[in-house]
């Protein structure tokens, strides 16, 4: 099915989404766009190349609170903090973003334990995504072509939203889009003519071209792999990383968490909270022994992760090149160029 | 206008002829990134890697930041703008380098750009001052123009808000608060290691990015800086988030300068205004 909404009407179909339940949807913030829960419709702003921080805390907040208790209370007075899902509408995703999830999926919803919190909010969302607007620059940072995915790929999404002129085109991909869709009366029918439009759109996506490295993921993996002992690589690499931890904040696809008892005057929470393999006490053991002091070291963690631990163990890149990572490092380290050189090195 | 290609060339005659000469072991400078617009900071070994050197309006990066990360006693080059200088100064003062180790690169510049925003960098969020206070060898001419903007002129509306305001103002600013560290990383006062923050006992602060622990980590940083931001602005360029840092070390430089009359970074001679004590110093912090 294929429907359209005038772009300045869209704060009305937002109206809509936000009475069936949660819209999140990128809100024009200081430093940039960001995908925040809806609470005004006209605050919907599609006049975005990409978010500043990635969707993934759409199912994977900073912070999630998993238990309250009372500092030495028995266990079973504890509460667990329920989750308490309505539908949500994850509005104007980009297709590198919606690629995100399907690895982020193999953490939380398909190898070993199954993580109750992503997989109920999972569940409830629809995701609308939306084309990158081909008429437009790429951005320097970006290469998503890099790992196999085009500027307008509606794989993943339920919904694929596609921008003309002043209108947007919304196509259904899954069922679940299709029920929704329907429903939807705030849209408008389609000519032949946008039904044309999309399908070149889509064909038109393949050409849009973001930076690319022919990366072999078997290849790259083994080079990593081979190279891990190379320290004079890797401190070149790193010379000038600051160690923060914007890039790891900025990912969709970083998972890692640690997690946090907050308790004050005898109340407590236990919460998941982000973490970060660029920070020193990331490893900091029990013992106060730390395997990774020096900025190499992680350094290699996070692009070793990224492109070699993960290939060998779930078969695929952990990274969508939506190059937020390089946009936002203060020093402008680019993990392109770290496996361009490493492929060289 | 500053000569950018210019200062690049100086830049990497001086570096090649230090390396070559094993006066120095490591040029800390700029490099080449992925594009133009993007430059890295840059830390030359080799006479190779001279050829990596570049210098434009976007090479805004405190290098001083950097020169903690080596041992003492390594013979460091060291390219310097001017707030770059002072942070240099201050490092010697607090005993984090010595002069004798280093060679210090002046660069005088006009038109810095911010590469995210392409704004160029002015007293608004740095010192504003165009040539280093501290050098051995200047690779370019001394900028003399119009006096500079007063970098306190920045504080006009913010002090204009009283308390109450003031806080609502900083917690709504630092509510942004990520936490990803960027600015204290950034920062070249801040070396601490490990960072109060970063302690598990006593655990300063909760991880989470909220308000409690953003005011106590952002407060307790602003604090621990009094007397020695030299104003370079790397921390609000750093944030992702743009939190307006500088505004809290402009304000505390300046009561620092109407208490102590000094300015950290200026003067070799000076000591740090909250490790010296001084008969006639104000009484003003105590009221």
């Amino acid at each position: 099915m294929l429907k359209r909404i005038a772009i300045e009407k869209i704060s009305q179909l937002a109206a809509v989404l936000m009475e069936k339940g949660t819209l999140l949807a990128p809100v024009k913030e200081v430093a940039g766009h960001n995908f925040v829960q809806i609470l005004d419709s006209q605050k919907v702003d599609l006049n975005f190349y990409n978010t500043l921080m990635s969707p993934k805390s759409a199912f994977f907040p900073h912070k999630e609170d998993f238990v309250k208790y009372k500092v030495g209370k028995p266990l079973a007075e504890a509460e667990p903090v329920l989750l308490n899902c309505k539908p949500a509408f994850l509005f104007g995703v980009r297709p590198c973003d919606v690629k995100s999830f399907e690895i982020m999926d193999i953490h939380f919803n398909a190898a070993g334990i199954i993580d109750p919190y992503w997989r109920a909010r999972r569940e409830a969302t629809t995701i609308f995504g939306y084309a990158y607007d081909i008429s437009q620059p790429v951005d320097s940072a970006d290469f998503y072509n890099t790992l196999g995915i085009n500027a307008a790929d509606p794989e993943g999404s339920d919904i694929f939203m596609v921008k003309k002129d002043k209108e947007l085109l919304l196509k259904t991909i899954t069922p679940k889009g299709e029920k929704l869709l329907a429903e939807l009366s705030a849209l408008d029918k389609v000519s032949t003519a946008d039904e044309k439009y999309f399908e070149e759109y889509i064909k038109k996506g393949k050409e849009y071209k973001t930076r690319f490295n022919c990366v072999d993921s078997e290849v790259v993996a083994k080079k990593l792999e081979s190279i891990f002992d190379n320290t004079d690589f890797w401190t070149k690499m790193s010379a000038v990383c600051l160690s923060c931890g914007i890039c790891t904040f900025v990912c969709p696809t970083c998972y890692c968490f640690d997690i946090c008892d907050d308790n004050m005057f005898g109340k407590g929470t236990r919460s998941r909270v982000w973490d970060a393999c660029m920070f020193t006490d990331f490893t900091l053991e029990a013992s106060g022994h730390n395997p990774r002091t020096q900025v190499y070291q992680r350094l290699r963690q996070k692009v070793c992760h990224k492109y070699s631990y993960h290939i060998r163990k779930y078969g695929v890149i952990s990274c969508v090149g939506c190059g937020r990572c390089t946009r936002q490092c203060p020093v402008n380290i680019d993990i392109y160029s770290i496996i361009e050189a490493a492929l060289k090195a | 206008m500053t000569d950018f290609k210019k200062i690049e060339e100086k830049l990497k005659t001086e570096a090649k002829r230090l390396l070559e000469s094993g006066e120095v072991t490591v040029v800390l400078c700029y490099g080449k990134g992925f594009d133009e617009s993007h430059p890295m900071p840059y830390a030359a070994k080799a006479v190779a890697d001279v050829d990596n050197i570049v210098f434009n309006e976007y090479c805004n990066y405190n290098m001083a930041r950097y020169l903690v990360r080596y041992p003492q006693g390594t013979k460091i080059a060291i390219a310097v703008k001017a707030a770059d200088s002072r942070a240099v100064i201050v490092l010697i003062q607090e005993e984090k380098v010595k002069r004798e180790n280093l060679v210090i690169l002046g660069i005088p510049v006009q038109g810095m750009k911010n590469p995210k925003t392409g704004e160029v960098i002015d007293s608004k969020t740095t010192c504003g001052m165009n040539n280093p206070v501290l050098f051995d060898i200047l690779l370019g001419e001394e900028v003399h123009g119009p006096k500079v903007a007063s970098p306190y002129d920045v504080l006009a509306e913010y002090e204009k808000m009283d308390k109450d305001v003031r806080w609502e103002f900083w917690v709504k600013e630092l509510d942004k608060c990520i936490r990803c560290y960027a600015c204290r990383k950034a920062c070249p006062m801040c070396y601490c290691d490990p960072c109060f923050i970063d302690q598990s006992k006593p655990k300063w602060a909760d991880k989470a990015p909220q308000s409690a622990g953003n005011m106590m980590y952002h407060l307790t940083r602003f604090h621990h800086l009094a007397g020695r931001c030299i104003d370079c602005g790397e921390c609000s360029r750093a944030c992702p988030v743009d939190i307006p840092l500088y505004l809290f070390h402009k304000k505390v430089a300046k009561d620092c300068e109407e208490m102590f009359n000094q300015q950290a970074g200026m003067s070799m001679d000076d000591k740090l205004v909250l490790v010296n004590f001084r008969v006639e110093d104000s009484d003003k912090i105590l009221e």
